[in-house]
């Protein structure tokens, strides 16, 4: 039996790959819906192929790579400053969060560091991205349910915090602003009081969310005890970030394998929520926003002075060796794999992005829900196309 | 419109269905990688309100839309999809390429999964450059867009023969 | 000498309150803290990792016997361990039950051999040929832990409770290069196994569906083999070097 379902989810994908249209078969079985590639509540370019018994999903399976742009392969023929160009693009809401961990990579392996001030920096940047990304997810949860309002104040309160990231890195999306030793310029002057400020207006974003959304019977009734993902199955489906959190294990790469970035410096907590459900997912994503704020707030009052800039070569050639440095980014664990021979350009790299493994289990957890819920389902999970299909 | 279609539409009548035509477009967002952001920016965000320049977003579906606005990277797998979507939109059709990607491959130019540039598998009336482009710029293609609409001669694009679609 | 007149005397009074107020802006905005210091020496952080890493390594082999080819600990940075490709699935599941290693990360290959096209972000280089470049015959080298032949399998699993990553590696065969799904251990290996395949012409025994997950169904060739050619740089020239920014404290 097992065998005859695979066999005709690959005929249907195949059939609809050809045809590459929506397409609706209905057979004696049931039905087969496709939504996407172009669907508004797909997030771009996912297209899911549901088998449908009724209103109930038998069998559901992601069709990726209508974003795959081959940055492996592009990485090996580009040097390693140019290659921060490219992964800026990977998880385009909080760019300056994917360069991270591949600077850190390539400075593990010519073993340099960053001086205080450019790592202080670099963690003020790296959360105010992770405000950037995951506000606009508050917002566009509450549309997949279907409440329209909160996105437009999500669009309006994300401009602040875009704002004061193309202040500092002249660019609003794709700052390309980290190097090799650390940062390309310093702060602007009275950047950190205006921070201050924004930080202020997050806060009050974060309280309107949680009114607007939070205590909603439409939201509820759609989310609690929807897409329940157990601990044990979200970590070997390599599950991160916010919906490992919200499945109640207690991990973070902030707090438990930093590397590079100053967060043992400043005093926050990790949230977690028990049940798992895309309630818990949405929760532990707002609680996520507030402590980056808490953690920006107590940056800002302490980077050290000092230079912005180690010592290194003008050519930048990185020693022959093989480093993995994952960071807590918006969207979960993302790290990067970066084998060198002493060349130019990476040998290989690998990228090992959130959302890739996020959506690894949905033909796991769409088996036997109802259509809506399907959306529900995927907007809490929270991907971005980049980061999947890289 | 008899007229038109017999492509005989005297001058300021055609100045006048421009200017009407100018200012109620709707728009089919093909939001594709990060340039869609930016769109989203420029069409959901109170700070650039699209609407003051009577563009209409979010139409329920392609047949329904003036113009398309194709906003980030177009894959080889993605290439037949936007070409179908593109052919049912109804005619008289525009469309404005946001972001390097769509206008030429941008920073993917050498990648084996990439179209380099969407003017390969649909015409395009407005490029509009950056990576990405930011909202003013957008709002500036579709000004420009605009103009081109209120000085097109009617007449003749309706002369007769049909867009041809293989 | 003639005085200076009182309005100059003032103005200059008050250039100088300027510059004062300015420089504890500036002051204000790269203000020292006394938190900023490490407290800690960070070699001492660095040793602890290791022996972390070491005490995995000793339970993996005893778990292993001896299946373990070779090894290593870079210091903070963890532990590599690479098995011969029969083992592969056993070392998976010896590293999920022996330490608790239940985070799937991820698992990919890589290719060893060096690249026929030379180094094709060389302006020199991109010559618009249709022929790969002559280039020196380079040897394959292998990074940590060794290998033997062309295609490594690598996947990095993770211990929460350890706080240990282990990468473990295995070739592949040239002839054949397939190995064993290891998705009866970590069911998210899945999507990572059909990418691998996809992407180096692998095979994975007992995966239920090796179909492919991104390139559409026409697409020929497995784009990260070292000898894909990246087509569009051989029929356009890159334009080199255009600009090359300064870094900071760079004067010229
Ligand atoms: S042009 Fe730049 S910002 Fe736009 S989709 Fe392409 S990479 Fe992204």
């Amino acid at each position: 039996m097992v065998t005859t379902e695979s066999e005709q989810m690959a005929y249907i994908a195949a059939q609809a790959a050809d045809a590459r249209v929506n397409v609706e078969v209905e057979t004696d079985e049931g039905m087969t819906l496709n939504l996407g590639p172009q669907h508004p509540a797909t997030h771009g370019t996912l297209r899911i192929v549901a088998k449908l018994d009724g209103e109930k999903v038998v069998a559901a399976e992601p069709i990726m790579g209508y974003m795959h742009r081959g940055y492996e392969k592009l990485t090996e023929v580009r040097t390693y400053p140019q290659v921060t160009t490219l992964v800026n693009r990977i998880d385009w809401l909080g760019s300056f969060a994917n360069e991270v961990p591949f600077i850190l990579a390539a400075e593990q392996l010519m073993e340099v560091e960053a001086p205080p001030r450019a790592q202080w920096i670099r963690t003020v940047l790296f959360e105010l991205s992770r405000i950037a990304n995951i506000s606009l997810f508050l917002g566009d949860m509450a549309v997949q349910v279907g409440a329209t309002t909160p996105v437009f104040y999500a669009f309006r309160d994300r401009e602040f915090v875009l704002n004061q990231i193309e202040r500092v890195t002249g660019g609003r999306f794709h700052p390309n602003f980290d190097r090799i030793g650390g940062l390309k310029d310093d702060l602007p002057k009275g950047w950190i009081e205006e921070t201050g400020t924004v930080i202020g207006k997050m806060r009050d974003f974060c309280d309107e969310m949680e009114e607007l959304v939070l205590g909603n019977e439409i939201f509820q009734a759609r989310t609690r005890g929807i897409g329940v993902i157990p601990p044990e199955v979200a970590l070997s489906y390599g599950l991160s970030g916010a919906n490992l959190r919200g499945s109640g294990v207690d991990w973070d790469i902030r707090r438990d394998a930093n590397v590079g970035l100053v967060y043992d410096e400043v005093d926050w907590k990790v949230w977690t929520h028990p049940d798992g459900d895309s309630f818990s997912r949405f929760w532990v994503r707002l609680q996520e926003t507030r402590e980056a704020c808490n953690i920006i707030e107590q940056l800002l009052g302490g980077i050290p002075a000092g230079p912005i800039m180690a010592k290194v070569p003008r050519i930048i050639k990185v020693p022959a060796g093989e480093a993995y440095v994952a960071t807590e980014n918006p969207l979960g664990e993302m790290g990067f794999y970066v084998v060198s021979q002493g060349d130019l350009t990476p040998f290989r790299v690998k990228i090992r992005s959130a959302s890739f493994s996020n959506m690894s289990i949905t033909p796991w957890l769409l088996k036997g829900v109802f259509v809506p819920d399907i959306i529900s389902i995927l907007a809490s999970l929270y991907f971005i196309l980049g980061d999947i299909d890289r | 419109m008899g007229l038109v279609e017999s492509g005989k539409i005297p001058k300021p009548l055609t100045k006048l269905l421009n200017m009407s035509r100018r200012y109620s477009m709707w728009v089919y967002q093909w939001g594709l990688a990060c340039c869609a952001i930016e769109m989203g920016a420029a069409f959901a965000s109170p700070r650039y309100d699209v609407m003051r320049l009577g563009v209409i977003p979010l139409p329920a579906s392609p047949r329904q839309a003036d113009f398309l606005v194709v906003s980030g990277t177009v894959t080889d797998k993605m290439a037949p999809a936007v070409r179908r979507l593109w052919e049912q939109m109804p005619d008289p059709k525009y469309v404005i390429s946001m972001g390097s990607c769509a206008n030429c491959g941008g920073p993917y130019w050498d990648s084996y999964s990439v179209t380099k540039g969407v003017d390969q598998i649909i015409p395009v009336d407005v490029y509009v450059p950056g990576c990405p482009p930011r909202p003013e710029a957008l709002l500036e293609g579709i000004v420009l867009l605009q103009e081109r609409i209120m000085n097109e001669d009617m007449a003749e694009r309706w002369k007769g023969d049909p867009i041809v679609v293989e | 000498m003639a005085e200076i007149p009182e309005h100059l005397l003032k103005r200059a009074q008050a250039a100088r309150e300027k510059a004062a107020a300015q420089k504890k802006t500036e002051g204000e905005d790269s203000a020292q803290s006394e938190k900023a210091e490490p407290a800690e020496e960070p070699e001492v952080e660095v040793v602890l990792t290791d022996e972390n890493a070491e005490a995995a390594l000793a339970i993996l082999e005893t778990a292993l016997q001896g299946k373990i080819l070779d090894s290593h600990i870079a210091p903070g940075r963890g532990l590599w361990i690479r098995v011969a490709i029969e083992d592969w699935r056993s070392a998976a599941k010896a590293a999920k039950e022996s330490l608790d290693c239940k985070f799937f990360d991820w698992l990919s290959a890589i290719d060893w051999m060096p690249s026929p096209y030379g180094r094709e972000h060389e302006t020199e280089q991109d010559k618009i040929t249709a022929e790969p470049e002559e280039h020196d015959e380079k040897e394959m080298e292998w990074g940590y832990t060794g290998g033997e032949t062309r295609f490594q399998l690598i996947c990095r699993v993770y211990s929460i409770s350890r706080k240990i990553g282990v990468m473990i590696k295995a070739d592949l065969p040239d002839s054949d290069p397939r190995a064993l799904s290891l998705i009866p251990i970590y069911a998210g290996a899945n999507w990572h196994e059909r990418e691998a395949r996809e992407m180096f012409g692998l095979t994975f025994d007992e995966h239920p569906d090796l179909r492919n997950i991104y390139l559409p169904g026409d697409f020929e060739g497995h784009p990260l083999r070292k000898d894909y050619p990246l087509l569009s740089r051989r029929m356009k020239p890159w334009p080199g070097i255009v600009d090359v920014e300064l870094l900071p404290g760079d004067d010229e």
